[in-house]
């Protein structure tokens, strides 16, 4: 087993989604980065890379579909959660077909949320091999 | 379904003697029905989201608001259709709850709506932005916890802005501060014009007025010894990070009459230099400068002192520090006297570590109204300790119930009365400088330090961090004996363990349901709590020491400081802005204060809550079908009367096609209902063995008319009788029964196709105490889950549905329905105990295996 951590970046405009999930995350062991504002989390993903990346759809300014069709444009391998308020079939069809790996209607539980991520951690891990 | 629909039309195209078909009627009351069970359905997972275990966001909040909103306009509008207009207040009442939710959704609400004094027996935690912390946290500690505290009450912010518009001191003081911040004028000359103006300023009347009435009636109980106040800030932010601590004025020993002078001496010092300047570096927004005051009958104190819940500057020791003098607090907490120091264990029984005794030769007293002095001290007690033994080691306790309560280490002031008892006078989060500051990330080391008992078992009912040693609750144990700060391990997450709520340290059960009474309670006073670990009672040892950590749904061995030390530094989730809207909004949808609908307070005038609404209209929506159909039989077309049966149910039937055989004048007996859902329902409720089970003997007619009661007569008026009701057909059914102040609702349709078959079954609870009740609702979910239903249980609700069964298979289970009814009822008084759910579940189970053999 690889001693890196994984790591995730977070983007929800909703400061409470950050801050709840982020030391929670943490103490699983991850490292974490959270951002509110699309534009932010933008300029860092093109500084680094992530392994997951956990999004929000529906925000001010630039929109999460755009935000995670750039992050999988850059970064392929990168595992993709979308996290929304507002699900609709269409934008869970969407984001499938974009790739992403897994879709939760907000509000979700904390446990819910590790799954995904301990699933996309996985799946990051089995290709590496 | 369409079906019946048809059926229904065919009916009445026969018949056309009444106005309003009965096929319009019924259909308004299904979809009151369906509307209210929608609406209690969202309630309930609102108040789910508390646990800690969710994340939602404010979005999700406003959804459900205005998803409410619009079904309770539906369900409105659909009462008055069907009671042709009789309901309009309703709109009046539903209008002032939207209107608050708008408001409290926008963030505002508490400042505004509140009144202008608040006494403390009226202050809840979300008050917090209406008085401010101080007032809010020694409130709670005494209503929430049952410390003892000063009587008193608050000055609200809603008192602030009455006097800021008075005389229009806002603009005065914006322009002024605009000189300041443009350096026109020095911090000096513009503190000194705004406290001018405010001290020159006369309080509205009704202020004064308000003033004086709280104090009159703190006063009112206390006529021997002449009261004195202290009348202090409790200004918004000024307990959180950002600290103002000693920068705002305190007036002691004040008389009644001298409040509203004191009050403006308190409201003034927000204007002190170093508050504004304070302010500015901190980019303070104008609304955000409030001051609420907080007004407390001074206590002759005997000695007084401040306590830290640790020790701030080595947290690691885990230690708590006391230092006190004689007489009152004042210079104490100013530091102008010498104090005695003492260092106590955190850990029970709390030892003392370390004790220095100075020599105390002056003291404050409180000698009558405007009356302090510094007085010698008694030459006997000067070299003297000012605390007991006992007095520190009840002080220890305290600091730790506070410290579990609000979250974080406590920075308390106390004074020790005439009668040497303890009384709180303030509490406020304390900082603490470990020398590495506790991180999350750190934390995912500590699996291989410490070691896990359990892991990944069992639901959050409480997020958070407890440790302490185990106490495992078995029968016969008394709760009484419960140490302070131990972790309660019990198999049922049973309410009466909420007795133990201020000692515990965390809960761990074996079974239980996050939307049981145990997990509300364990939410509202802030207590870790993990349900449904199946064997937290085997595993977990009686007497060891663990540490529980609901996020992550483990349990360590012995004590983990790193957890406990990050715990503190957390922003305590229930304190988010999410969190507090949540808890506001639900304040004006989720509690039921209409419970007694033969009350005079059962009126459209008096629902507070949208679950008063839902509930006054359900209730009018039964009383009006069996209004119409029954008692002034508009629509001779349908089929109503009322079931003859050998136990006296007040049952009125109504017929909507092929329910009902033969003729019926002077009642239906239960061999001439032909609706087969009905049918089965009936051969439940009236199955012998059933009461036999019972432990104690009952006979069955004193049962049955404790069942319902027995208003036989058709001739007596619509309110005297029961309100229940069922709407049969031959292939379908809809119960409303209100035994007393149980209500259920049932909905059935069967027939030979598959896919149309339903059963939709809603229990809810009755105003007997909060054990059985919820033992009753235990034992219904096993059983409905045990046969397949999907079961939701919400407070003291249950919701069970059951689709697309076989024909054979549903009505088996409204067989099953009709015990459970008239099983349930009479549990009320046998519900002693934990161990009657499993006994009662198997004793069903056998005569669900009897009834299939017949």
């Amino acid at each position: 087993m690889s001693t890196e951590k994984t790591s995730i970046l977070i983007l929800d405009d909703e400061p409470i989604v950050s801050k709840r999930l982020k030391p929670s995350l943490e103490k699983k062991g991850y490292e974490v980065e959270t951002f509110t504002r699309s534009a932010d989390a933008l300029k860092r993903v093109e500084e680094r890379r992530f392994n997951i990346v956990v999004t929000d759809l529906k925000m001010e300014g630039v929109d999460g579909m755009q935000f995670l069709s750039e992050v999988k444009e850059k970064y392929p391998e990168t595992e993709v959660i979308v996290i929304t308020g507002f699900a609709t079939m269409a934008t869970a069809k969407e984001s499938y077909n974009k790739g992403v790996f897994d879709f939760l209607a907000k509000p979700f539980k904390l446990g819910e949320i590790s799954e995904v991520i301990a699933k996309a951690e996985a799946k990051i891990k089995r290709l590496k091999r | 379904m369409r079906n019946l629909l048809q059926q229904l039309g065919q009916f009445f195209m026969k018949k056309e003697q009444s106005s309003v078909p009965f096929k319009v009627l019924f259909a308004d009351f299904k979809k009151s029905l369906e509307l209210n069970n929608k609406i209690l359905d969202i309630i309930g997972d609102a108040n789910d989201k508390l646990s800690g275990d969710y994340i939602f966001d404010e979005h999700y909040i406003h959804s459900i608001c205005g998803r409410l909103t619009d079904l309770l306009r539906e369900l409105i509008v659909t009462i008055n259709h069907l009671t042709s207009q009789k309901y309009p207040e309703l709109f009046s009442s539903f209008h002032k709850i939207e209107e608050d939710l708008e408001v409290i959704l926008q963030g505002k609400v508490l400042s505004q709506n509140v009144a202008l004094t608040l006494p403390y027996s009226e202050i809840s935690r979300d008050h917090i932005d209406a008085v401010g912390g101080k007032n809010c946290h020694i409130a709670e500690i005494g209503s929430h916890l049952g410390l003892e505290i000063p009587r008193g009450f608050a000055i609200s912010t809603a008192a602030f802005r009455a006097f800021w518009k008075k005389g229009n001191i806002d603009e005065k003081v914006t322009q002024i501060l605009e000189q300041w911040h443009a350096e026109e004028i020095g911090v000096t000359e513009a503190s000194s014009q705004i406290q001018t103006l405010i001290l020159k300023t006369p309080l509205p009347d009704e202020l004064e007025k308000a003033i004086l009435a709280a104090t009159a009636k703190i006063v009112g109980k206390k006529k021997s010894t002449v009261p004195c106040f202290a009348v202090r800030s409790s200004a918004l932010g000024e307990d959180g990070v950002s600290s103002f601590a000693g920068q705002y004025q305190s007036c002691l020993s004040i008389p009644p009459s001298e409040i509203p002078q004191a009050y403006k001496l308190v409201v003034a010092s927000l204007y002190g230099e170093q508050a504004m300047e304070y302010r500015l570096k901190k980019d303070f927004r104008p609304e955000e400068i409030m001051m609420a005051v907080a007004c407390q009958l001074m206590v002759p104190a005997k000695a007084s002192g401040v306590m830290y819940s640790y020790d701030p500057l080595r947290p690691e020791a885990e230690t708590i520090i006391i230092n006190s003098a004689w007489g009152l607090g004042e210079p104490i907490v100013s530091g102008e006297v010498p104090t005695d120091h003492f260092v106590l264990e955190r850990r029970a029984p709390h030892e003392t570590v370390e004790m220095q005794i100075v020599r105390k030769d002056e003291s404050m007293v409180l000698t009558g109204c405007g009356a302090l002095n510094s007085e010698p001290v008694l030459d006997e007690k000067r070299t003297k300790p000012s605390l007991k033994a006992r007095q520190l080691r009840e002080l220890a306790e305290t600091g730790l119930i506070l410290e579990r309560y609000f979250k974080a280490p406590q920075d308390v002031e106390f004074a020790v009365d005439q009668s040497d008892k303890i009384i709180l006078l303030q509490s406020r989060q304390l900082q603490l400088h470990f020398e590495r500051q506790p991180r999350a990330c750190d934390l995912s080391g500590i699996d291989g330090t410490y070691q896990a008992l359990m892991r990944g078992k069992g639901i959050a009912a409480m997020e958070g961090i407890a440790s302490g040693p185990v106490w495992i609750q078995h029968a016969g144990r008394n709760l009484d004996d419960f140490p302070m700060g131990a972790i309660l391990v019990a198999r049922h997450a049973s309410p009466q363990l909420a007795k133990v709520i201020h000692k515990a340290a965390g809960f761990i059960t074996d079974i239980g349901s996050t939307t049981g009474h145990l997990a509300t309670v364990a939410r509202e006073f802030r207590v870790p709590a993990l349900f449904n670990t199946e064997d937290g009672t085997k595993v977990l040892q009686e007497g060891s020491e663990i540490t529980m950590d609901v996020e992550c749904l483990t349990i360590y061995e012995g004590l983990v400081p790193e957890l406990h030390h990050y715990s503190l530094q957390e922003e305590p989730i229930e304190e988010m802005y999410e969190y507090r809207l949540l808890r506001r909004v639900l304040r004006k949808i989720e509690p039921l204060n209409l419970i007694d609908p033969e009350s005079d307070t059962f009126t459209p005038r008096n629902c507070r809550t949208y679950h008063d609404i839902t509930r006054f209209i359900h209730e009018k929506a039964v009383e009006t079908i069996i209004d119409i159909s029954f008692y002034h039989a508009h629509h001779r077309d349908t089929q109503a009367g009322q079931l003859l049966w050998e136990y006296p149910l007040d049952l009125i039937l109504i017929d909507v096609g092929g329910g009902i055989e033969g003729e019926h004048e002077q009642g239906i007996r239960a061999e001439q209902i032909s609706s087969i859902p009905m049918q089965e329902m009936l051969r439940g409720m009236s199955w012998p063995g059933i009461w036999d089970m019972t432990p104690a003997k009952v006979d069955l007619n004193s049962f049955m008319s404790s069942l319902t009661r027995t208003v036989p007569t058709r001739n007596s008026r619509p309110e005297d009788v029961g309100r229940n009701l069922a709407i049969i057909s031959s292939e379908y059914t809809n119960i409303n029964f209100r035994l007393g102040y149980h209500f259920t609702v049932i909905d059935a349709y069967i027939s030979e196709n598959i896919l149309d078959n339903h059963i939709y079954f809603r229990f809810s609870g009755g105003v007997t105490d909060t054990a059985r009740r919820s033992r009753r609702l235990k034992l219904l979910g096993t059983i409905l889950s045990h046969y397949d239903f999907l079961c939701e249980l919400h407070g003291d609700t249950v919701v069970a549905r059951l689709k697309r069964m076989d024909r054979k298979s549903m009505l088996k289970r409204l067989f099953l329905l009709g015990l459970l009814v008239a099983f349930t009822r009479q549990l009320d008084v046998k519900m002693i105990n934990d161990t009657r759910i499993e006994q009662y579940f198997k004793e069903i189970q056998t005569i669900m295996e009897e009834s299939n053999v017949n």
